[in-house]
């Protein structure tokens, strides 16, 4: 019990003394003190009947009766609060009802700031992986728009961006109630500008966004290449981060490698913290698995834990998409599974290894390098072409398997002796050079 | 106090006020109707403190008087006598109303009129007209799906939110959902809103006696309607529904269209033997062009009823509440509907075939 309902406990006796029964169980049931603040009471009460009611016929009395016990009180305000949820009769409902009900709880999103309250830290993993970004934003829901502006979380999908830069909004709403957070994908943020313009309501657009406090902007690569809007989030992030107000943005690879962005903007993004969610390890899987498990109230051997935590190595939301299959089945068939349906389960899920083919990868890269696609093919060795050109062979070679005559064949009829050259170039480069490391991971990540 | 007032205009106001105030409430003077009476206007105030409502009537008075009379008793008498002279006269004597016709006389004690409490007015907050039509057709299209306990707020609450140039009623519990798309005026200031489900029917009942044209006024708390001398305030739930629209499927794998009264009547037999749980299990075969509604109770026997239908898709077998499906043809002029399934876990979207389509209907199967 807290000083406020202490004191209002002791208040409530006092008052019940001074008015009947019926006034006193009609007005004065379910309110409580919410919170004091420089000598004014806020007082919960659950309708605004009661509000006016009491501010009208009994503000006096209680206002006399806090003075007196506490001599700091100069004022009171009425504050209709809103019903919890009463948690403790749905457990006794659920039995009764063969009904399925549909899953509604999972889309309790926010229209004021677009959150999904179910993104929070309570039901975050953290492991070795993720600790360093959920450091960075434990420290800008500390102090927001202050040390990490902007915080930047890239990681390829299914590595809980998402999740960790709403729960960080959800968390800021908590702690500072006057703070307005939003929260949009950059598809968003582009197609409602594109409105904007199409309507002639540009002003409107910006002024929408500048009202916040907090913004969140999910998957920023969208932005690729794609200069208008570039320019409009380049003057939004201008006006927002210099009037001191925080910005949290995502994106699957870092913001050097997005292709088709501006220099202006990657040097903005890199003012503040940049994070970086690599593969989750062995032991954090084990433990995404295992929260997941108590989400859907199943439990699952040390065995199959470890199996599903093996099998699926880089994508959070596909161990819970297993997770969500099993549960279901286990529901189905009223008892554990075993590790062979398991594995049954696991292959039909988990997708086949991609085969692409020479002309994609071809097309990536110079996309990548912002090339043209045919100097690939042609013998020109210009030093722009060339690198990317060895980079593809490379890939080729290392990720695909592709024997080296028929990589040279198809690059522009070239030597097999050529590409053996390129490709161990390569290989001998990555190892110091950190930035062609970054970029080839890149690239693979869009292959 | 003494007023005289038309005959007609009193019992009407009593009638629909009578309803409002509150029953079994701790506080007595809550049950009543509170009559307050200024220069030639009376009005007639009621709350059961999550509904509140006003009503003014013309009336000829020489003085100003407040009482507070037990909305049961005023209400029986009035809706009883009969008075040809059309013209009743009300006055306080001696602490108490005495009603006087032409053939009748009554009194009715009357209780402290000090603790009735005051009706909120909405005075901050937006301000918009409606067609009273159409904001009754929503209300009913989909009020009945809303949950009936108050677990969570929100889901027994109508939900009505702004998308375009509709305003979209919906309403669930859960296991089913309604939702109803009406056009309206484009710049209509609505907000989500959430009204609790309990106080639909009351708002409902005096809207249908309001004109054609009502001014809403809404705040973070209240939402108030008023018109041709009503005023009808309710509270309003501070909540956020879900967005149910991701539940809605895409497509579907099985389609039914069937005459609705040919539906209706089948599920009607079916509901004889239904178990305690409303279990219908519909058999649904394109292929071999079956569709068959089949109940079966230990206690009271088994049917199997066979609807023409034109069927298209995968064969499916599925179980469903009857009372759930059944409840969605109130609010369904169309004469065939559709039922559109995606297999065994996942929602039937009931919808209209012809005519109005701006109704939509989830049912969610049972488990076994």
């Amino acid at each position: 019990m807290n000083d406020y309902t202490k004191m209002w406990q002791t208040a409530l006796i006092e008052i019940e003394t001074a008015v009947s029964q019926a006034n006193f169980s009609t007005w004065f049931k379910e309110t409580n003190i919410l919170k004091e603040e420089e000598g004014i009471i806020y007082l919960g009460v659950p309708n605004s009947f009661t509000q006016q009611w009491l501010y009208k016929k009994f503000h006096n009395s209680i206002l006399r009766i806090l003075r007196q016990m506490n001599e700091r009180v100069r004022a009171l305000e009425y504050v209709v609060v809103k019903e919890d949820d009463k948690k403790g009769e749905m457990a006794k409902k659920g039995t009764m009802a063969p009904t399925m009900s549909m899953p509604l709880q999972d889309f309790y999103i926010n229209k004021d700031d677009n959150l999904n309250p179910r993104y929070t830290f309570e039901n975050f993993v953290v492991g070795p992986f993720n600790e360093i970004a959920h450091a960075a934003s434990q420290t800008v829901i500390k102090s927001p728009g202050q040390v990490y502006n902007p915080l930047f979380v890239h990681g390829s999908t299914g590595r809980g961006k998402t999740h960790l830069i709403q729960a960080v909004g959800n968390e800021i709403k908590k702690l500072y109630p006057n703070k307005k957070v939003y929260y949009m994908t950059s598809e968003r943020f582009g197609s409602e500008f594109f409105v904007a313009i199409q309507e002639g309501k540009v002003q409107s657009f910006k002024d929408k966004y500048r009202k916040y406090d907090v913004v969140i902007m999910d998957d920023v690569q969208f932005f690729s290449n794609k200069d208008k809007f570039q320019e409009e989030l380049f003057h939004f992030f201008n006006t927002f981060h210099d009037t001191g107000r925080q910005l949290v943005f995502s994106s699957d690879r870092h913001p050097n490698v997005i292709p088709g962005l501006e220099d202006r903007l990657r040097g903005r993004f890199s003012v503040g913290m940049i994070v970086d969610i690599p593969e989750p390890d062995q032991e954090s899987r084990i433990a995404i698995v295992r929260t997941k498990c108590n989400v859907h109230n199943i439990t699952l051997s040390a065995e199959i834990v470890d199996f599903v935590a093996s099998t699926i190595e880089d994508n959070i939301r596909e161990i819970e998409g297993i997770i969500n299959v099993i549960a279901c089945q286990t529901q189905l068939r009223n008892r554990e599974l075993t590790i062979n349906e398991i594995k049954n389960v696991l292959k039909n899920s988990v997708k086949p290894k991609k085969t692409v083919s020479i002309k994609d990868i071809v097309r990536i890269v110079s996309e990548f390098y912002n090339i043209d696609e045919e100097s690939i093919y042609n013998k020109t060795r210009r030093k722009e072409v060339v690198r990317p050109r060895q980079v593809a062979m490379y890939i080729l070679r290392e990720d695909f398997s592709i024997s080296f005559p028929s990589i040279g064949e198809k690059m522009g009829g070239r030597d097999h002796t050529t590409v053996i050259h390129s490709y161990e170039k390569v290989r001998e480069d990555i190892k110091t050079d950190q930035l062609l490391l970054q970029e080839i991971n890149q690239l693979r990540s869009m292959l | 106090m003494k007023i005289e007032i038309n005959f007609q205009k009193l019992k009407e106001a009593i009638q629909l006020i009578e309803r409002i105030a509150g029953k079994h409430m701790t506080l007595p003077v809550l049950s009543c109707i509170l009559i307050e009476v200024k220069k030639n206007n009376a009005v007639f105030k009621a709350t059961n403190l999550d509904v509140g409502m006003e009503i003014f009537v013309p009336v000829k008075s020489s003085d100003e008087g407040v009482i507070a009379v037990p909305a049961q008793i005023i209400s029986s008498f009035v809706s009883q006598i009969y008075d040809q002279n059309q013209v009743i006269t009300m006055e306080i004597v001696s602490g108490n109303l005495l009603i006087t016709s032409s053939k009748s006389k009554g009194v009715i004690k009357t209780l402290p009129s000090e603790d009735f409490p005051t009706i909120p007015k909405v005075t901050d907050g937006q301000e918009f007209t409606f067609p009273t039509e159409l904001l009754v057709k929503g209300l009913k299209s989909v009020w009945y799906s809303s949950s009936i306990s108050s677990v969570k707020p929100e889901l027994s609450s109508v939900y009505m939110y702004k998308d375009g140039e509709y305003v979209i009623f919906a309403a669930t519990d859960s296991f089913r959902l309604a939702e109803k798309r009406i056009k309206i005026p484009k710049n209509t200031p609505i907000n989500d809103i959430l009204i609790p489900f309990k106080n639909i029917s009351d708002i409902i009942r005096v809207l249908e006696h309001i004109g054609s044209e009502i001014e809403v006024r809404l705040n973070k708390n209240l939402i108030s309607f008023t018109a041709n001398g009503i005023y009808i305030v309710s509270r309003i739930i501070d909540g956020v529904f879900p967005d149910y629209r991701q539940i809605i499927p895409k497509g579907f794998t099985t389609e039914v269209v069937v005459l609705k009264q040919d539906l209706l009547n089948s599920l009607k037999i079916s509901n004889i033997f239904s178990d305690k749980f409303n279990q219908v299990h519909l058999t649904i075969d394109p292929k071999g062009k079956i569709f068959e509604i089949q109940t079966k109770n230990s206690d009271v026997g088994e049917n199997k009823t066979a609807v023409d239908a034109a069927l298209t898709g995968d064969p499916v077998e599925i179980n469903f509440n009857y009372k759930y499906i059944i409840d969605c043809f109130q609010s369904i002029d169309a004469d065939s509907v559709s039922l559109q399934l995606s297999g065994l876990n996942k929602p039937m979207v009931i919808r209209p075939v012809s005519g109005d389509q701006s109704f939509m209907y989830l049912a969610m199967p049972m488990n076994r």
